[in-house]
C-alpha cells in the first residue's frame, strides 16, 4: 500500500505535536505548518523527538495563497486543521485576529479543497466552548451557544465545514473536542499554571497562586488520546462530526485540590482567588457525551482526571529536576 | 512624570534593545507580542522585575497588528508618548511564501497603528517611529543610498514595508502626526534571529567549535551588506522621536562587507583559518590546516530576486541627530561568535542544526 501523506496545520501546538507523532507511528509521511515560519524550530516537536521527521512549510491559513500553493503540490490524503488562536481569554483582547485565524482560516482550507478538486479529507478542530454552558452532557445534536469571540469563531468554522460537506460533498468533518491536557500545554493555560505553581511551591518557592473562578466545571481528558480520535474520524468512508470527551466533569477547585495533594500540600494555604482574572462571560459547566464516538469510532477516553493530573505532575517534577 | 512608550514587536532583537534603552532613560515601557504556541519571550525575560505592589516599569501585552481593535484598546489604555512600530513579518524569504499575511501585518498593520493615534485624537501627543528598511532600495538606483534615493522593492516584504513607509509620511503630512521612518540597514547582535545569515553563521561556527556540526551551508557568499550593531541603532530610533519634527533618516555604518568576510572572521575566533577554493556553487571553504570542509554552497538559499549592493549613507542622521554607528564590524562579529560559543555550551543538543 502506498504511504499516506498528512498535513497538520498548526503543528507547533500541543495537539499538532502529538498528532504528528501518532501519524508517524502509523507510517504516514507527515507535513506540518506553523504560523511561525518554517525556518524557526518548533520546540514541541523537539520535545517529542520528531523535529526532523516532520517537513515544515510556511503556511498561514489566513493567507490563502500560501495554503493553495502548498496543497496543489502536496495533495495530501488528510489535512488536520489545528491552527488558529486558541485562548478563550485572549480572544476578548484580539477578537479580530481570532476570527480571521479560526473562521477565515478554515474557510480558506475548504475553498482550496473545492477549487483543487482533490479527494483530501479534512479534520477540523472544533471546540466544546461552542456549547457554552452544558447543564447536561452535550452531544452532537446539542445546539451551540457560544460565549466568547473564540467560541463564536469556532462555531462559524464548524458550520462552514458542515456546509461544504453537504453542499459540495467534500470529505470534511469537525471533532468537537472538550478540554484535553498534557505537558505540552503552554504555561498560560490554567491547568499548566496550576501544576507548575504547585510543583514550585512544593520545592519551597513560597509564592501565591492567583486564579480566577474556581467553581467552574470542565471535562478534562488526556491530549495524546484525543489525537487518536482525530485520526479515527478520517478513516471511515462517510464523514461525520463527533463529540470527543471523557463524559465526566470536575470543578476547577477539585483540579487545584488534587494537584496540591499530589505534592502533599493543602491548596487553601497557597491559592488566592483574583476577580481580575474572571472572564467577561464565563462558562460554569462544561461536559460532553462521547457515546457516538465510542459507538462508531471505537474510541473511548481511558485517562480520567486523576490520571491526567498524576501524569502532568510527574512530568513537571522531572523537567524541573533537570 | 516619566514618559510612556509602546513598542510593538518587543520580543524581537530591536525591541529588546530598545526596551532596555528606554527603561534606562526612565520610561514606562509597554511591549506587545503576538500569540504563540511556544515560549518566545526569551529576549525580554530579564526586563520583568517584581516591584512589591507598584506597577512594573516593563509590561507585556498581547496585541496583533492584524487586529485593529486590539491596537486601539491598548493605545487608549496606556496613552503613550511614543510608539515604536517594530512588529512585522520580517523574514524576506518567508514573504515569498506568505505574501498576503506579510502585506497585512507589515503594510496594513502600520496603517492600523496610525489610525489608532488619529481615532483617539492623540495626534498632538503621541510620536510615532516606523521601522523601515534598506530592503526598500532593492535593485538599487544609486550607491550609496540616502533618504533621497528612489525605492525599488524586490520582495513582498519590501513592498509591504514600502506601504508602511509612505503611509507614515502621509499621516505626518496630512494630520500633523510626529511620525518618522528609520531606514535601517542591517543591524545584528547576539540576539539576532537564528534565521538571519549572520546569526546562522555564528551559531554554526559555535556548533562546529563544540563538535555538534561538521559544516556550514550558505547561499550567495558575494552578497555585500552594511552591517551594524543593533544596540547603536535603537539609540538612533529614540533620537528621531526627540526632534522638534518628524522626518526620515537612514541609519547605516556606511561600509559594506561580503558574507564571505563575515564567515572568515567568525571562524578566526575559534582558531580556524578558512581557505576558499573553487567558484560559483562549487566554491568551498576549507580549514587551511588540514583541508576539512567547513563551508559549502547550497543554491536553495539563493533568493528568487536578490538585492544589489546595499550601502547606506548616514550623513543626515549624523548631522541632524548626532548619531553614528560606533561598534566596529570586527567587534560585532567577535561579540556574536563568543556569545554563541558560550550559549551552545549549555543549550540542549538539538536533533540537528539543519534549518
Amino acid at each position: 500500500m502506498q504511504q499516506k501523506t498528512a498535513l497538520i496545520l498548526g503543528v507547533s501546538g500541543q495537539d499538532g505535536a502529538y498528532l504528528a507523532k501518532h501519524l508517524l507511528s502509523k507510517g504516514y509521511k507527515v507535513h506540518g505548518s506553523s504560523r511561525r515560519d518554517k525556518y524557526q524550530r518548533i520546540t514541541n516537536l523537539d520535545r517529542l523527538g520528531i523535529h526532523d521527521d516532520v517537513q515544515i512549510h510556511s503556511i498561514q491559513t489566513d493567507d490563502f495563497y500560501s495554503l493553495f500553493r502548498t496543497l496543489r503540490i502536496l495533495r495530501p490524503d488528510e489535512i488536520y486543521n489545528l491552527s488558529g488562536q486558541t485562548s478563550v481569554g485572549l480572544s476578548f483582547e484580539v477578537p479580530i485576529e481570532t476570527f480571521a485565524s479560526i473562521a477565515n482560516g478554515t474557510l480558506n482550507i475548504l475553498e482550496c479543497l473545492r477549487m483543487l478538486d482533490i479527494p483530501t479529507k479534512l479534520f477540523n478542530a472544533g471546540s466544546s466552548e461552542c456549547f457554552g454552558n452544558t447543564p447536561l452532557p452535550a452531544a452532537e445534536e446539542t445546539p451551540f451557544q457560544p460565549r466568547s469571540p473564540y467560541a463564536s469563531a469556532k462555531a462559524a468554522a464548524f458550520w462552514m465545514t458542515a456546509n461544504y460537506r453537504e453542499s459540495y460533498g467534500l470529505p470534511v468533518c469537525t471533532g468537537i473536542l472538550f478540554n484535553h491536557e498534557s505537558p505540552l500545554r503552554p504555561s498560560q493555560f490554567v491547568t499548566r499554571k496550576i501544576i507548575s505553581a504547585a510543583a514550585r511551591i512544593s520545592r519551597g518557592s513560597g509564592e501565591r497562586l492567583r486564579l480566577g473562578r474556581l467553581s467552574i466545571y470542565r471535562d478534562w481528558g488526556w491530549a495524546p488520546e484525543y489525537v487518536d480520535a482525530m485520526w479515527r474520524m478520517l478513516q471511515g468512508d462517510a464523514m461525520d462530526d463527533f463529540v470527543i470527551a471523557t463524559g465526566q466533569s470536575q470543578s476547577l477547585e477539585d483540579f487545584v485540590a488534587v494537584s496540591f495533594e499530589t505534592v502533599g500540600l493543602n491548596w487553601r494555604d497557597h491559592v488566592d482567588v483574583d476577580a481580575s482574572l474572571f472572564r467577561p462571560s464565563e462558562i460554569d459547566h462544561s461536559v460532553g457525551n462521547p457515546l457516538k464516538a465510542q459507538r462508531l469510532l471505537g474510541w473511548k477516553a481511558e485517562k480520567g482526571i486523576s490520571a491526567v493530573i498524576a501524569e502532568l505532575m510527574s512530568t513537571e517534577l522531572e523537567t524541573a529536576a533537570c | 512624570m516619566g514618559k510612556v512608550a509602546l513598542i510593538t514587536g518587543v520580543t524581537g532583537q530591536d525591541g529588546a534593545y530598545l526596551a532596555e534603552l528606554l527603561l534606562a532613560k526612565g520610561y514606562d515601557v509597554h511591549g506587545t507580542k503576538r500569540r504563540a504556541s511556544s515560549f518566545n519571550v526569551g529576549r525580554v525575560d530579564h526586563l520583568f522585575k517584581e516591584e512589591n505592589g507598584a506597577t512594573p516599569a516593563f509590561q507585556l501585552h498581547h496585541a496583533d497588528l492584524t487586529d485593529s481593535t486590539s491596537l486601539i484598546r491598548l493605545v487608549q489604555d496606556i496613552q503613550p508618548d511614543e510608539i515604536y512600530n517594530l512588529a512585522a513579518q520580517s523574514h524576506v524569504q518567508v514573504s515569498f511564501e506568505t505574501p498576503e499575511y506579510t502585506a497585512n501585518a507589515d503594510g496594513t498593520g502600520t496603517l492600523r497603528l496610525l489610525e489608532a493615534i488619529r481615532l483617539l485624537k492623540l495626534e498632538g501627543k503621541t510620536r510615532f517611529y516606523q521601522a523601515s528598511t534598506s530592503e526598500l532600495y532593492g535593485m538599487v538606483r544609486e550607491t550609496p543610498q540616502t533618504e533621497l534615493t528612489p525605492f525599488y522593492p524586490r520582495s513582498p516584504y519590501a513592498v509591504a514595508k514600502l506601504y508602511g513607509y509612505w503611509i507614515t509620511v502621509n499621516y505626518r503630512e496630512a494630520y500633523g502626526i510626529h511620525a518618522s521612518n528609520g531606514i535601517l540597514f542591517n543591524h545584528e547582535s547576539p540576539i539576532r534571529g537564528e534565521t538571519f545569515v549572520t546569526r546562522k553563521i555564528t551559531r554554526a561556527v559555535a556548533a562546529i567549535e563544540h563538535g555538534r556540526l561538521n559544516k556550514l551551508s550558505l547561499g550567495n557568499l558575494d552578497a555585500r551588506r552594511d552591517w551594524g550593531h543593533a544596540r547603536d541603532y535603537v539609540e538612533g530610533m529614540w533620537r528621531m522621536l526627540q526632534q522638534p519634527a518628524g522626518d526620515d533618516y537612514v541609519l547605516a555604518t556606511g561600509e559594506t562587507h561580503p558574507v564571505r568576510e563575515f564567515v572568515t572572521l567568525a571562524f578566526s575566533h575559534i582558531g580556524r583559518t578558512i581557505e576558499w577554493v573553487g567558484s560559483g556553487t562549487e566554491e568551498k571553504g576549507l580549514d587551511a590546516r588540514d583541508g576539512t570542509l567547513l563551508v559549502d554552497i547550497d543554491p536553495r538559499y539563493f533568493r528568487p530576486t536578490e538585492v544589489d549592493l546595499l550601502l547606506g549613507n548616514p550623513a543626515k542622521a549624523a548631522e541632524k541627530l548626532g548619531w553614528k554607528a560606533t561598534t566596529p564590524f570586527e567587534d560585532l562579529v567577535r561579540e556574536m561568535v563568543l556569545s554563541d560559543v558560550e550559549l551552545l555550551k549549555t543549550e540542549p543538543v538539538r536533533y540537528s542544526y539543519r534549518d
